[in-house]
Formats: structure tokens, sequence, C-alpha cells
């Protein structure tokens, strides 16, 4: 395999495996409460974060871990209000974040084509560093995901019987929120910001059109993700197109055939 | 000596966005009791159950639960809550089976692994809806009355000392409320406790031994249970006609 023979190719499908593998585990808490579009806002809000990084010349994924973890949890709680204007203050959040991100790197001297491989991913980007925190924070969210399982199950069902029954439902809903903006941040070197959010989401998508329970989908999607995000790695090294394309353009096709052999199945 | 009180609210005033909903509510519901809370659409009912499980917060009054002031009350898993829905799910699939066992997660702690006593009472609560031959299925695969059972059974699964449930009956074929009927009356035999809110009573009649009747955010009345229409076709189906507050529904006081 010539492909394993680079450095930055080794890194980049360790990196890529496991974020297909955090990424759904914290999409099918989205999903489940029709919050899909979450990743898609905090993707944008860590664009940011990015912006800030550069212009700082401190390390990018740090400064946009600080800034989406923030927006991830002023985002949880308008959702929490649930105020009217809510919807309003999620979309001028997210065009602020994208707004905010695009002047900073201007501002530092960026140019449009570093800026491309933030928003769509890139194959060279993973540096050593930049592999042990994609690495460390994925284990973070992963083992987090699987030591509240049992309560985020409950708490996605119904928060008001989870409250009732003693659970302590604003901190459940706050770690999916840092978790997904974790996420987000990790992801953003292999997938980036702009289709992070369709690696949460696609996976989980594909697999709750074959499965019946709610472990299945978790635990089908993360594999996956995983594979998709492997193989859209490998794709892009040789079909030379951004990684975040092929990625996300492998799993809509296998979204695709899993609806379309789940009709002929029925029918 | 007197028996412990499940729930005590006294001169309770609720506010939700900006309007009083609860004016002046008291209710005391001692440990054992049946109680129905019945009225029109609109007149409380829901915000009453609400306020009485602490979901929402008083704006005057006070209420205790165990006897013990709600904002110390540390002790929720003695209490089971099936509230007001149409149907069970969400965006990703869940078996019967996972949904019902989600009810016994407040009960665990979180190191904690699911005990054969956990699965023991999630199987006798799916036994007692009625549902254990669809522990494997898909909860959207369910019909609407079978739904309702399903998270009755969430309820019982977590073991419940008192078992609050608004409109559990609402929209849910007749077979489905015998067998809540059953399952209520298990839970009362073995000296639980039952707040169930109702638009029409229909099996439910004959465990019921008090009635609250709401009507425009206050209670109208407070005792036994309207007695059955004896020119009515079904024995035991009863129906409610509160004088001060006419029907606001079309199904308040029919048949369906
Ligand atoms: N969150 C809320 N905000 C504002 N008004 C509410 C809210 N919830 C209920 N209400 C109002 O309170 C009144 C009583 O509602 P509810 O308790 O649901 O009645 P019931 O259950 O008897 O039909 C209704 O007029 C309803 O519109
Ligand atoms: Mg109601």
């Amino acid at each position: 395999m010539t492909i394993l023979a680079f450095d930055f190719m080794r890194r980049g499908l360790i990196a890529a495996f496991v974020v297909g593998l955090a990424a759904p585990s914290i999409g099918t808490f989205l999903v489940q409460r029709r919050l899909s579009l979450t990743g898609d806002g905090i993707g944008h809000v860590a664009f940011t974060g990015v912006g800030l990084g550069v212009l700082l010349r401190t390390s990018p994924v740090l400064t946009a871990v600080v800034v989406s973890v923030v927006g991830a949890v002023v985002i949880e709680i308008v959702r929490e209000r649930a105020a009217a204007s809510g919807d309003v203050a999620l979309a001028l959040l997210f065009y602020g974040g994208l707004a905010g991100g695009s002047i900073l790197i201007k501002l530092a001297g960026g140019t449009s084509s570093a800026l491309g491989g933030y928003l769509f991913g890139s194959l060279s980007s993973v540096s050593d560093g930049d592999l042990a925190v994609i690495v460390t924070l994925s284990a973070v969210v992963l083992l987090t995901m699987a030591l509240f399982l049992r309560e985020l199950f409950a708490v996605c069902q119904d928060e008001d019987v989870a409250r009732v029954s003693g659970m302590p439902v604003r901190f459940l809903n706050l770690l999916v929120a840092v978790g997904a903006a974790v996420t987000v941040t990790v992801a953003m070197r292999t997938v980036g910001l702009l289709l992070v959010s369709a690696l949460m989401v696609v996976p989980v998508a594909t697999v709750q059109l074959v499965a019946r329970s709610f472990k299945g989908t978790l635990y089908g999607a993360c594999l996956l993700g995983s594979v998709m995000s492997v193989g859209g790695l490998v794709v892009s090294y040789y079909a030379d197109v951004p990684p975040g394309g092929s990625i996300v353009m492998l799993s809509l096709a296998a979204f695709l055939v899993a609806a379309v052999s789940r009709k002929w199945v029925r029918a | 000596m007197h028996a412990v009180s499940v729930f005590d609210l006294q001169h309770g005033t609720v506010a939700l966005g900006g309007r009083r909903i609860l004016e002046d509510v008291s209710v005391t519901v001692d440990e054992g009791e049946f109680v129905a809370i019945l009225g029109a659409n609109g007149s409380g009912k829901t915000t009453l159950v609400r306020t009485l499980v602490g979901l929402n917060p008083l704006a005057a009054g006070d209420l205790r639960v165990f006897d013990t002031p709600v904002r110390q009350f540390r002790q929720w898993p003695r209490l089971g809550y099936v509230p007001q829905r149409l149907s069970v799910g969400g965006g990703v699939p869940a078996t019967v089976g996972e949904v019902v066992a989600s009810g016994r997660t407040g009960r665990l702690s979180r190191f904690r692994r699911f005990s054969k006593a956990d699965q023991a009472a999630v199987d006798h609560a799916l036994e007692d809806v009625g549902l254990s031959h669809r522990v494997g299925d898909a909860v959207t695969t369910l019909s609407g009355g079978q739904q309702q059972r399903v998270l009755i059974a969430r309820a019982l699964a977590g073991e419940p000392e008192v078992l609050v449930l608004d409109e559990p009956t609402a929209g849910v074929d007749a077979d489905s409320q015998d067998t809540l009927a059953g399952a209520l009356g298990h839970l009362s035999n073995a000296g639980g406790s039952v707040v169930l809110v109702a638009h029409e009573l229909g099996p439910l009649a004959s465990l019921i031994r008090r009635a609250v009747v709401m009507s425009q955010g206050r209670v109208q009345s407070d005792g036994p249970p309207p007695q059955p229409d004896p020119h009515h076709d079904h024995p035991d189906h009863v129906h409610q006609h509160p004088h001060a507050d006419p029907p606001s529904s079309s199904t308040f006081g029919l048949d369906r």
C-alpha cells in the first residue's frame, strides 16, 4: 500500500478513524432530539475560534475548542429557554461565527486556500501534535458518552420524566452540547467545519433506516461512520479532492443504498 | 398519628408565560389514595399535576412531597410520572424494552450495572400492561393505545410508590383502557397511590374513590366521584358536567 508510505496519510487515517467513531456517538443524541443542525451551528461558531488562533499565532484547534464550547453552551441555554425568538437568535450566532472567522483570518494575513482547509478538510494538515489532541479528545467524548449512556437515553426520550425521576437534566444536556463542540473541532482537520455535521448525522440517518433499537442505531452508526471516514480519506488521496467532500459523498451514497434497498425489501 | 401525605399543596399559585394559571389551589393526597383530577379542557389539570411532581415552580403557596418541602425533597424515584403525550419516540428508533427499561434509570447509580432485579421489574411492568410479547419491537410500530401502555410501563418499571398520570385514557382503545385499569388496580392494591387526570373515566371509574374537579385554575369541588349515569348504556361510564365551565372540547363528556 503506497498510501501508507506517507506519514501525513498515516496520521490522517488514524484521525479519520477516531473522528468517524466519535461523531455519530454524539449525532445519535442530536438526531433523537431533532437537533440535527446543531453541529452545523457549532461548526460556524468554531470558525471564529480558528480565526482567533491564526491571529494570535497559537494552535487554531485549541482556540476553536474553547470558542465552540462557549458557543455550544450558549446554544443549549437558548434551546432550554425555548423563547419564541430562539430560532432567530441561533441563526444570528451562526452568521456571526462565520463572519468573525473570515475577518480574523484576513486580519492575520491568512490566505483563502488555508481557509478552505478548515472549511472542507485537508489531507496534509494533521501534524503529530494535532493527532495527539484529536485522539485524546475523541477518546474523552466516547468514554463520556459510554459512561452516561443510560441517563442520556432517558433524557432524550422525555426530559420531563427524567427530571421527575431526579436526573440532572441540565447537566446532561450540557454534556451533549459540549461533546458536540469538542467533536466539531476534532473533526475540523479531516472533514472540515462545513461538513462535520454530516459525519454526525448521515451515518445515524442511514442506520436507523434498518435498525429497530436505540443501541443498534448507536453502535451501527459509529461503525458506519468510521468506515465512511477512512474510506472517504482514501478516495480523497487517489482522486485528489478535499477529504470532507469525499467522506460526505460516500456517506450519502451509503444512505441512498440503504433507503433504496429498504424500499425493495418492503415492497 | 396521621397518614403520610404524598402531596400536600397549600394555596398554590402558578404562573406560566406571565399568566396566572393556578390560583390559590389546595390539594392533599394521602398515601394509598386513588384520586382523579377532572375538569374541562384548559381548566388547569395538567398544570396542577406538573406542579405536584415539581415541574412547575410555585409563585406563591407551599408544596410538600412525602411530608418534605419540595425544595429539600430528594427521593424522586418514589414518584412515577406519565405525561400527557400522543406518542413515544423521537428521531431514532427504540424498542419497547429499551423505553421501559429507561424508567429504571433514576433508581440506578452511575456505575451499577442493570441487575437481575432491574430486569425483573421491567419484565413485570411489561406484563402488567400486556406487552411482554412486543418487547423487541420498535415502539413506533405499536398503536396509539399500545404506545400509551409503554409509557405507563416505563413509569411502573421504576416501582414507584405514587403514580401520576396525565390523561392516560385519552384516545386509547377500549382494550388498552381495560389493561390500564388492571395495572392501576394492582398498584393500588399493593398500597400505592394514584393521581390521574382524566376526561372520562371509563373502566377506571370503579377504582376511583375521590375526584378533584378543576375549573378555570381553581378547585371547584373535592370529594366522592360523580355517580354513574343510570340512563347510560355503559354502567361504569362516568361523565363530568361541571356547571360553571361549559365543555370547551368536542370530546368532553362524549363517548369516542
Ligand atoms: N407553558 C404555558 N404558558 C402559558 N400558558 C399555559 C402554559 N401551559 C398551559 N397554559 C395555559 O394554562 C391553561 C391550563 O392549561 P392546562 O393545565 O394544560 O389545562 P388542562 O390540562 O386542564 O387542559 C390553559 O389556558 C393553557 O393555555
Ligand atoms: Mg391537560
